[in-house]
């Protein structure tokens, strides 16, 4: 039923910085050049239709790097099926992001 | 640094409440790493937060406390009832000077008068439609709405009679417009009920697209908590879909709701 679902392209360019980057907002938004007030709303919703999921890392991690912790996304099984089939829609979506990987 | 996060603060009031704090965290701690990457948009991306604090607030699950919402009729009708008969008393034990609720006659008169002056304003601010539902069914709903109806106008008569006796006669002038105010609260509400057990409808779901209008509707379907039925509610009306709709689910449907 999800990978039966059609994102838009921000949104499935979202998925893939998800899939390929860090999988934290801040990186999410360096790798898709996309301001704050878009990429979040939109984990938001990729998060409530079950592509995405979010987890907190461990405290004990984060005090080790002297910095806060991050909340992480991660793609779920039918989030996976999701960007599988946005690839094939949005050819141009897997080469968008490896170029912004590059140049980062 | 301190702006930033006043910025987040304010944003993060329009959060619901359960949600407010992890969001909070979530946007102090990706602050910090917008800070150690030298950009200069630091106070764009704080504002970037009152887009998803809206997000959340409209897509976030209702955050009534159950004992605040009026979901059964018998919950309904005697809170209005309770409202009405506390300020009922008050206007008793402080009659304002010039307007004495005894004999109950009068007022009765002036009652009715306010809510005849109150009824071309509230045709032309609310329609009056209560939606498409099978004849001949569900009088209930009726009686349920003219109590309704009666006790928020006695809520604004008393209310605003409590008030006279403080403030002074300039005060009248919001009888109507509280008037107005009360009927359409009680036609909303009667909208959003189930015509069968006239509890509060629930479960919001959003149906079909925009941009399919001429095929099939799109809006928000509702379901009863106890099964009755659904009620699909349009977003735009349109000439096949006018105003809402009723579907009525037989007994084989309980088991969905059980």
């Amino acid at each position: 039923m999800a990978a039966e679902l059609k994102l838009s392209h921000t949104a499935a360019l979202i998925l893939r910085a998800i899939h390929a980057g860090d999988g934290y907002g801040f990186s999410v938004m360096e790798m898709t050049g996309l301001p704050s007030g878009t990429v979040y709303p939109a984990m938001r919703r990729l998060e409530r239709d079950g592509l995405i999921r979010s987890q907190w890392e461990r405290q004990s991690i984060a005090d080790a790097g002297q910095r806060p912790a991050r909340k992480y996304y991660k793609l779920t099984r039918p989030g996976q099926a999701t960007l599988e089939a946005s690839e094939r829609r949005y050819p141009l979506l897997a080469k968008l992001t490896a170029v912004e990987v590059d140049q980062s | 640094m301190r702006i930033h996060l006043a910025i987040l603060r304010s944003a993060a009031c329009l959060v619901p409440g359960e949600q407010r704090a992890e969001w909070l965290a979530e946007w102090s701690a990706e602050l910090w790493y917008v800070r150690q990457s030298g950009q200069r948009q630091t106070t764009g991306f704080c504002l970037g937060s009152f887009r998803d604090a809206f997000w959340l607030r409209r897509n976030g699950a209702p955050t009534v406390q159950p004992w605040l919402r009026l979901e059964t009729p018998a919950r309904c009708l005697g809170f209005l009832g309770l409202v009405a008969a506390v300020l009922l008393l008050v206007a008793l034990r402080h009659p304002a000077p010039g307007c004495p609720l005894l004999p109950i006659g009068p007022p009765l008169l002036f009652m009715l008068g306010m809510a005849a002056m109150a009824l071309p304003a509230l045709l032309a601010t609310t329609s009056l439609r209560l939606g498409e539902y099978a004849a001949h069914r569900y009088g209930w709903r009726w009686v349920f709405l003219a109590g309704k109806i009666a006790l928020v106008h006695s809520i604004v008569f008393f209310g605003v009679l409590d008030v006279l006796s403080v403030v002074g006669p300039v005060i009248a002038v919001c009888w109507i417009p509280g008037c107005v105010l009360a009927f359409r609260w009680a036609l909303i509400d009667q909208r959003r009920r189930c015509p069968e057990c006239l509890r509060l409808l629930a479960y919001p779901a959003p149906i079909g697209r925009r941009s399919r209008t001429f095929l099939e509707w799109y809006g928000t379907e509702f379901a009863c908590p106890k099964g009755h039925g659904l009620l699909h509610v349009p977003e735009t009306p349109a000439i096949s879909f006018r105003t809402q709709r009723w579907l009525h689910l037989d007994r084989s449907w309980s088991g969905l709701f059980s």
